[in-house]
């Protein structure tokens, strides 16, 4: 350099295409490296599920990757649940791992999360080579958005089971019942591009968007109208519209919505007439609208009834909208899970392998989870942080964070044509770390007989080597003679995927003409308020170690490092309650503390508190902080088994403590107020 | 300092498309190594963010509504907080047009952000501790401030100087869009836009001459850069 810029260090930065895992989504990430350090999180512009944009959780990986209180060694506990870990060498973790995947098969479980996708393939190919029984997916972020409720109420309309995915950037007009879509729900990129499109995409023509739900979301805040109906009404509310359509249309009524009682659905959603007929006049009118069905909706006992009321709304406008990109059913429901709690319960598990989940955290506390685990010979923990689950385990075998990592994620939903996104290292991994799915296939190996033959890869590299050979010929935007060429696109690039949109459309035709009986929200008890949760930033908790996912202001609160339990000002007056005062919160299933924030968008018979905080464990920035409202969930389902999180009502004690929240919109505090 | 030559960067956040996600604070505290200061000082008002998003709830239950607002930086180009800085730390930079926080000037009178209509500016009352290895993911391009010091959103210089190297190495013109601040970038919905509005065709520009535009106390006579689209409204029209 001739002259030195003035603000650039010298030297050049190298960026890795691969894939985001802080949620299923899926997203294409590009990381900006320097010298070998993960600098920065962007988003990859030429990926069909982001286009090059990306969320708080997704920016902040690299404070996963860099964080201070990561598992740096494979280690077992001195005497489970102690806190005391013993190092031990991968040579033993591998005989371990090994040993007990020659136990009885029957007795050995698999329990994952959404991501990613190559590992979850690999343990599949796995436990049928053994006769084990197939690996339990699982998740905070699928139990609230009900996700097997979606699948089954796909399957059952359409025959097809999967995760539909809603073109909103080409609607004029979207009814959102209970879908946080700008925050969490399915794919809150994909759908952000598309409210984005929504409002501003056509020229001349701004989409209109309406939600329902009892609590103000990010998604209702910018919403045209916002409807807080009664909770677990929102299957009334989309069948008496349904009918409503019709009727202005001068079409038969569709048997789905034959039983609509116009005046018991104002009874039951607390709706006015009129703004059922406004609704569905808007609906009747818009030339290519939308309903989506969103977890707060159908996390009640008749949720899938619900799904499928809303679906059936689309139907009616015979909408060209949804679309179904993969088949994928292998999200489990919280019934599946209770059935692998039951047998852990019975003795039946002698060993239990953990990654990507925390159950301990996730689940209902009512669900007894981390009792169950006490009955359980063996648990092995994949967690690359010292999580709820992984202090009570036996072994934990830390595998790579998503940053160090080789694999593919498929896109369920959030892209318009078929997509893989590929995962790659970035960095050299910080610790003595492993590939959970190398650590499976040496101990396969080292077992022989049928698991080793089923376990045939030389590493993970070539088993996602082997599953993506079919993407050579099947049409993507890139190709290649053979598979080291096509592997070399395939990390540049980031993934495969379709050069042109590829929808497979679905017909909805099938729910119009079954009966749909939908049935009334349960009551409300005295004294007792609805209970609504919602997952935030923080996901499915674990970003709760992320500091700044931490000192982002929630969105609509502006709240940082804290929970808080969301009143409606009115009730508060009436409770005698104020701005930080602490409540005791108590369901039959348990009871918890939190700082009251006074919040004018929320039903006055409803209180809301945030998922994601309230680790017992995670490390220094995730410890004792807010409230987990896992503790207060009932395990109470609803037809496909998901939790009824929506019907649960909670009571409210004031506890006479104060405990200011760390807000953006005001300033208060006094030091060693907001510790402990 | 008013301003005297022409190049002038800018930014247009559309609020309509605004969906107020805060993935915008989040980036630009990746990018422009902000640190984070804990639960007490950032109740305090002692958070480091550039940028936030201002939140004022708006009518009565239930057709109450959030009304929000990303802030920054307007980098005025008269600017209030540079003709109080007694040690000209805060400056306008000829080249980019912008204002800009000299880091080893400043002695921390605050003065400029006592003058600042916008709360824009920043103050490091500590020497905030990022726990090893965390400080791995630093970025070079950005100056880590130490205790003592304002500061505040730079409009990314440091992807402009690298953006118009790049250029100059390949001897060209920056090109409109080449350029992305790490706000824009994250951007979920697409609100915010940078450019260069001396350039009438720039992506910038042309929204920055929408109907719907409007600037954060333009009466002061600031001459903010930053423009914003009045979101909601109309349907259909």
């Amino acid at each position: 350099y001739a002259s030195m810029p003035e603000y650039n260090q010298t030297g050049f930065s190298t960026y890795y295409a691969t894939t985001c895992r802080e949620c299923a989504a899926g997203c294409g990430l590009i990381l900006r490296t320097f010298e070998g350090r993960a600098i920065k999180a962007e988003g990859n512009p030429n990926h069909p599920v982001n286009r090059g944009k990306l969320c708080q959780r997704g920016l902040t990986s690299v404070q996963g990757l860099y964080n201070p209180d990561r598992i740096r060694e494979p280690r077992k506990a001195a005497g489970r649940g102690s806190g005391n870990f013993i190092d031990i060498a991968w040579d033993e973790a591998l005989n371990t791992v090994s040993n007990l995947l020659g136990g009885d098969p029957k007795s050995v479980a698999f329990l994952m999360g959404y991501q990613p996708d190559h590992l979850y393939d690999l343990v599949k190919e796995i436990t049928d080579a053994m006769g084990a029984p197939a690996p339990v997916r699982y998740g905070a972020l699928g139990m609230f958005e009900a996700r097997a409720t979606l699948i089954e109420a796909m399957r059952q309309i359409t025959g097809q089971a999967g995760l539909p995915f809603f073109d909103l950037g080409n609607a004029d007009l979207v009814f959102s019942f209970g879908a946080n879509f700008l925050e969490t729900w399915l794919s809150p990129l994909a759908y952000s591009r598309g409210y984005g499109n929504l409002r501003q995409g056509t020229p001349g023509k701004r989409g209109y968007l309406v939600s329902f739900e009892a609590r103000q979301s990010v998604t209702s805040s910018v919403a045209d109208e916002w409807i807080p109906l009664i909770p677990g009404s929102e299957g009334v509310v989309a069948a008496a519209i349904g009918r409503l359509i019709a009727e202005i249309n001068g079409q038969a009524i569709p048997t789905a919505f034959a039983t609509v009682d116009l005046a018991q659905a104002v009874e039951q959603s607390g709706v006015s007439e009129e703004k059922l007929h406004h609704l569905a006049y808007l609906f009747a009118r818009a030339e290519k609208p939308l309903a989506l069905p969103g977890g707060a909706a159908l996390s009640h006992t008749t949720g899938l009834m619900t799904a499928r009321a809303i679906l059936a709304l689309n139907a009616i406008k015979e909408s060209s909208l949804i679309r179904l990109a993969a088949a994928d059913d292998s999200a489990a429901s919280l019934q599946d899970v209770q059935a692998l709690v039951n047998r852990m319960n019975q003795g039946e598990i002698h060993t239990l392998f953990i990654h990507s989940l925390n159950p301990v955290f996730e689940l209902p506390a009512a669900l007894g989870f981390s009792d169950a685990l006490k009955k359980v010979k063996a648990i092995v923990s994949f967690a690359a942080f010292p999580d709820e689950t992984s202090v009570l385990s036996d072994w934990t075998l830390p595998d790579h964070t998503g940053l160090e990592s080789f694999g593919y994620q498929r896109v369920l939903t959030g892209s318009d044509r078929p997509a893989l996104s590929a995962l790659q290292p970035v960095v050299v991994p910080l610790y003595n770390t492993r590939a959970t799915a190398d650590v499976l296939l040496e101990a396969a190996r080292m077992r022989g007989g049928a698991l080793a033959a089923a376990a045939a890869y030389q590493d993970e590299v070539d088993f996602i080597q082997q599953k993506i050979r079919p993407y050579i010929g099947a049409g993507g935007f890139y190709t290649a003679p053979e598979i080291l060429t096509f592997w070399s696109s395939w990390l540049q690039y980031g993934g495969w995927w379709k050069a042109q949109p590829e929808p497979i459309q679905v017909d909805l035709k099938r729910a119009l003409e079954e009966s749909l009986p939908v049935a009334a929200p349960v009551s409300i008890g005295r004294d007792k308020f609805r209970f609504h949760t919602y997952p935030t930033q923080m996901g499915d908790g674990s970003g709760a170690n992320r500091p700044w996912l931490q000192e982002t202001p929630d969105p609509m609160t502006t709240v940082m490092w804290n929970s808080w339990i969301e009143i409606h000002p009115e009730t508060a007056a009436k409770l005698g309650l104020r701005d930080d005062d602490v409540v005791k919160v108590s369901s039959s299933a348990g009871e918890l503390e939190a700082s009251v924030y006074l919040y004018p968008a929320i039903r006055p018979d409803t209180v809301a508190i945030p998922f994601g905080q309230g680790h017992t464990a995670l490390g220094r920035f995730a410890e004792a902080r807010g409230a987990n409202p896992a503790a207060l969930f009932e395990v109470q389902m609803n037809e496909v088994g998901d939790l009824a999180y929506g019907d649960l009502q909670v009571s409210i004690t004031p506890t006479g403590k104060r405990r200011p929240l760390a807000r953006y919109e005001s300033r208060e505090g006094v030091y060693g107020d907001h510790a402990g | 300092m008013a301003e005297q030559e022409a190049k002038k960067w800018g930014l247009v956040i559309d609020l309509d498309r605004c969906s107020g996600c805060q993935a915008c604070v989040t980036a630009c505290s990746m990018e422009n190594n902000i640190p984070f200061t804990g639960e007490d000082e950032v109740a305090y008002g002692r958070g480091m963010h550039w940028i936030r998003v201002q939140r004022y709830w708006t009518g009565a239950y239930p057709d109450v509504k959030p009304d929000r607002t990303p802030a920054m930086c307007q980098q005025c180009g008269n600017a209030p907080c540079e003709p109080v800085c007694p040690v000209f730390a805060s400056v306008h930079s000829e080249e980019e047009q912008i204002n800009l926080q000299v880091y080893n000037r400043c002695i921390g009178t605050r003065y400029c952000a006592n003058n600042c209509p916008y709360i824009a500016r920043n103050f490091n009352w500590f020497d905030y501790e990022i726990p090893a290895p965390m400080n791995y993911y630093l970025n070079p391009d950005v100056t880590v401030r130490r205790r003592g010091v304002m500061e505040k959103c730079t409009f990314c210089v440091q992807r402009i100087k690298h953006g118009e190297d790049v250029a100059a190495a390949q001897g060209r013109a920056l090109e409109d869009g080449e350029v992305m601040t790490a706000c824009q970038q994250a951007c979920p919905t697409d609100a915010i836009v940078f450019g260069d509005l001396s350039d009438p065709n720039s992506r910038a520009s042309q929204l920055a001459r929408s109907e719907r535009g409007y600037h954060l106390l333009e009466e002061l006579g600031t001459l903010p850069r930053v423009t914003y689209l009045k979101g909601g409204g109309y349907y259909g029209g």
